[in-house]
């Protein structure tokens, strides 16, 4: 390992020995603040490290890439890392949760998805998403008080244990059949084999819904509904910003390999439908907020797919965008329901019924939120759509630009059902205050949602930049 | 001349009124000056645009447009903030600035909660219309016309009456899912023109030449038809109408019936005729009943109504079939006739609405078998009342009239049955308005109510109104004039 290596491995290095020091400050110092401001420092210090133009786009020894791509998605996981760290100190404190566990367990996690972002190759590439999804099992459950959020923790452990084998199984069957662990090489060598080889075949399967698994894609998506619920809200951000926008880069890496491949467009086309049509028409029937915007998140990811399996219309640009505005959304979304839970609201969409007058500004970043996700200009969910479905008819998917279109106006119904409640429905009022800092993160995601959406054209030039 | 991005400043304007009335919040009282000051400003900027009209066309703009504004915006995907005025758009742009005044006047009394955020809808709402009418983008067209919709929304739902949720969220689902295939047809517009020429814009003007096969068009003429109908509103695509207009506000209805209806007619007129000339000609007919059933069937739903306001408001579905009888005839006397009906439409339906929301608000009871002998009791409003109905009912001399006779005798020639049929929802809608002065002026007071005469404004607004209403009527000239050489260059091009 030489300097070279060691800059581009530095946010990695970084986050991982910031957990470290993280962990032990608890037995330095005793204090509650400080665990959660080393580790917002940290990561913020690691999306820095990472801005900076690297030396060498490759340290071939640690199998770690700094191209843009994985520069740009290290800086985002970092700091929407941090941003989540914010949003959770002061709701761990309403709950009664001490400790520097969690802010720790957070920079783990971050550490699983940077690794993934830079991985060259399949190993570390596994290695990354369990890192990650390690993390989760633990943040899921650590409100040790709630007993729901034991008991997905433990559902969301034994299915995610089940898709890692899985997914190890599929790479193993890959690597039997390609020779090597890198992606690209792989990609293509497996890819071109399937026909003739079941090995393949059967390895592409079981890699497939390992990652269906990951994006909660129908029908591998059984357990977001209950993570979502159950789940303390600020981590149900960092699992939607986070988690999901790594999964979907996976795929993109993956898939960006493969080309634009036969094989693999019959599973990911009914992956697609499933989830848009499933989640979709699932998210009508929920009463509960969480619950509902779970299956939101699960149609949602059906969309990425769409982008995804367009590769000649520029779908790859489509499907990175989308992830970034899909994080951006679910962190204002998901920060605004943090604030309204911290001050009583319940879990019915009922009890949000006149928060927009009792509660302005939580409630105007929800509503934004909501209105991006159901794809209404001018927001980032907006031109994300637009971008997949021009991608998608660029293709010729025309089937799915038109399924894509018809589940999106069955989903404006569901949205705007908690928008309603939020600004329509008559409710006694109690004005309740929050913390300017807590506000902080949402308004700031939900101004970067209408920005994004009104102000693509600089995002979009540097992703089209990495695509050709 | 005029050097100032004049049509970009007629959509910020609001806008940017709308974001300072929600940091000035707190104080109510100012906030209702700010925001009619900001409508009158405005207003004042769409006059000032008429000084323009006749100019000919600047660089880059497409012919008749006498004002055009152009600025790079998603360059990589071909989309530009590309806005132009013609006569047509000056016009309804115009109508938008004066409805978005009397909408405010109307309201100035009702709204007693939330009052701030009224005003800031009232004002985005007018944002977005203007975008709608002046938007040369097929992007930035589509980016206004679902922006129009929330503000539309929370007008219905949080200052409306009766089930308003349920038709605000009926109101925004119908008219937006209409409005999603409508993108894709978008869509695939632009990657029709950029896999022809290698140019991948969304730019109307270039877009216009396209040659696209007759399926391909008609299935994309099919998605913007639907989407326009849907607004129009078109028999049978009309449900979420009446609803939505009963249990607006008044303000909302004056914003929805005056303003937010024009919006389909204009896109069929600007977007839907020229840029599929052979699929519209072949689904003709299918605009021609539709416009026909439209005439007959509000008109004869109108005259069932109980409720006065659901009585204006199917109303609207009749005037605004005359409106789809004139596109579709597109012949230059009907198209003119069909675009002076639009702004007559909206004058008479917003003073008609208005004067349903004062009523109402002095007995609580829109029932129409509640009124009577309001002509003894309270003659001014009266008075204005049985002005506006009879310029609804198409009275000789006031506003409705010049625009109806002018789709008819348009329309006759080419299509001889829809205007007959036509003329007899004329003679319908006689019937239900002549009826409604009856039962509320004439016929002998039935239930003792509370009723003073029109405050002073009231007068206000209504005189404003009623001066359009005399002013269409008596003198169309100057405006079938400013809308002459868009009218010439749209029936010249597409028959």
């Amino acid at each position: 390992m030489n300097l070279l290596d060691i800059s581009i491995a530095l946010p990695l290095l970084l986050l991982a020995i910031g957990a470290l020091v993280t962990l032990l400050t608890g037995a330095i110092t005793g204090k509650q603040g400080a665990g959660y401001l080393i580790a917002i420092l940290v990561a913020i210090g690691a999306g820095l490290w990472a801005m900076r133009p690297p030396p060498v786009l490759l340290a071939p020894n640690l199998g770690l890439s700094a191209s843009g791509l994985s520069r740009f998605f290290t800086v985002y996981f970092c700091f929407m890392a941090a941003a989540v760290l914010i949003v959770s100190y002061k709701y761990n404190q309403s709950r009664d949760l001490y400790g520097e566990e969690y802010p720790a367990t957070v920079l783990f996690a971050t550490f699983g998805m940077v690794a993934l972002a830079a991985a060259t190759d399949m190993l570390l590439l596994f290695l990354g998403l369990e890192a990650m999804t390690f993390g989760f099992y633990i943040l899921t459950a650590i409100d040790r008080e709630r007993e729901v959020a034991a008991e997905a923790g433990l559902k969301y452990l034994l299915l995610g244990a089940l898709s890692a084998a899985f997914l190890a199984f599929g790479i193993g069957l890959l690597y039997c059949v390609g020779g090597t662990l890198a992606i690209d090489d792989l990609m293509r060598s497996t890819l071109a084999a399937t026909s003739q080889r079941p090995l393949a075949l059967a390895g592409w399967a079981f890699v497939l819904l390992g990652i269906g698994f990951k994006l909660s894609l129908v029908p591998a998506h059984l357990w977001a509904p209950d993570v979502y619920e159950a789940a303390p809200p600020p981590v149900v951000a960092f699992l939607s910003a986070g988690s999901k926008v790594a999964a979907i880069l996976l795929l993109l890496f993956l898939l960006q390999g493969a080309g634009d491949s036969v094989i693999l467009r019959v599973p990911l086309f009914a992956l697609a439908v499933g989830s848009m049509v499933v989640g979709n028409l699932a998210a009508l029937r929920q009463n509960r907020v969480r619950r509902m915007l779970a299956y939101s998140s699960i149609a949602q990811m059906g969309y990425v797919v769409v982008a995804l399996l367009s590769q000649q219309g520029n779908g790859l640009q489509a499907a990175a965008f989308y992830a970034i505005g899909y994080g951006v959304m679910n962190l204002a979304a998901f920060g605004a329901i943090t604030i309204l839970e911290t001050s009583g609201c319940g879990a019915e969409i009922d009890a949000y019924r006149g928060r927009g007058f009792s509660q302005p500004i939580p409630s105007a970043v929800l509503a934004v939120s909501l209105l991006a996700l159901a794809g209404i200009p001018p927001t980032v969910g907006f031109t994300g759509k637009f971008l997949i479905f021009a991608s998608a008819l660029r293709a010729g998917e025309t089937s799915l630009a038109v399924i894509g279109i018809l589940t999106a106006a069955v989903s404006i119904y569901y949205y705007l059902r908690l928008v309603a409640a939020l600004y329509l429905h008559q409710a006694a009022e109690q004005p309740a205050r929050s913390a300017i800092t807590a506000q902080l993160v949402p308004v700031l995601a939900a101004v970067l949602t209408v920005l994004l959406g009104v102000f693509p054209e600089r995002l979009l030039l540097f992703l089209q930049a990495q695509f050709f | 001349m005029i050097s100032l991005p004049v049509l970009t400043l007629l959509i910020a304007l609001p806008t940017a009124g709308a974001l300072l009335l929600v940091v000035m919040r707190k104080r109510e009282h100012q906030a209702k000056y700010v925001a009619l000051g900001l409508a009158l400003v405005e207003l004042l900027l769409a006059s000032w645009t008429w000084t323009a009209a006749g100019n000919p066309a600047p660089a880059g703009a497409p012919p008749g447009f006498f004002l055009f504004e152009d600025f790079s915006w998603i360059d990589s995907f071909g989309i530009r903030f590309t806005l132009g005025m013609d006569g047509i758009s000056l016009l309804l742009v115009l109508m938008t600035a004066l409805l978005t005044i009397i909408a405010m006047l109307a309201s100035w009394r009702d709204i007693q909660q939330r009052t701030v955020l009224h005003y800031a809808l009232l004002l985005l709402m007018e944002s977005s219309l203007v975008g709608v009418f002046l938007a040369l983008d097929l992007f930035l067209f589509y980016l206004f016309w679902e922006m129009m919709l929330l503000p539309m929304f929370f007008l219905i739902g949080i200052y409306g009456h009766g089930r308003r949720i349920y038709s605000a969220v009926k109101f925004f689902v119908v008219t937006l899912a209409g409005s999603l295939l409508m993108l894709l047809a978008i869509i695939g517009l632009y990657l029709i023109h950029g896999s022809e020429t290698g140019v991948y814009t969304f730019s109307f003007a270039s877009l216009l030449g396209t040659s696209l096969g007759p399926s391909v068009g008609l299935w994309l003429y099919g998605a913007f038809l639907l989407s326009f109908a849907i607004k129009f509103p078109l028999v049978p695509v009309h449900t979420w109408l009446p609803d939505a207009h009963t249990d607006a506000s008044t303000a909302g209805s004056i914003d929805l019936a005056g303003l937010l209806l024009k919006t389909g007619a204009y896109g069929l007129i600007r977007f839907g005729y020229p840029l599929f000339p052979e699929a519209a000609r072949t689904l003709t007919p299918l605009l021609l009943i539709s416009a026909v059933t439209g005439i007959l069937y509000g008109s004869w739903i109108a005259f069932a109504q109980k409720d006065m306001k659901r009585l204006v408001a199917y109303s609207s579905i009749g005037h605004m079939g005359f409106v789809a009888l004139g596109i579709a005839a597109w012949t230059p006397v009907a198209l003119s006739g069909a675009v002076l009906q639009m702004v007559s439409h909206g004058v008479t339906t917003s003073a008609l609405f208005a004067m349903v929301g004062m009523m109402a608000s002095r007995t609580d009871t829109r029932e129409i078998s509640a009124y009577g002998g309001l002509w003894g009791k309270v003659p001014v409003l009266s008075s204005f009342f049985l002005l506006f109905a009879m310029a609804s009912a198409g009275l000789p001399g006031l506003n409705n009239f010049v625009g109806e006779f002018l789709i008819l005798t348009g329309a006759y020639p080419v299509a001889r049955t829809a205007a007959i049929l036509a003329f007899l929802g004329l003679v319908l809608s006689l019937v239900y308005t002549i009826w409604l002065v009856q039962q509320l002026l004439f016929q002998e007071e039935r239930r003792a109510m509370p009723m003073v005469d029109a405050s002073s404004r009231e007068v206000l607004l209504l005189t404003i109104l009623a001066v359009g209403v005399f002013f269409i009527g008596l003198h169309p000239g100057p405006l079938l004039e400013v809308m002459a050489l868009p009218i010439e260059i749209l029936t010249g091009g597409a028959r």
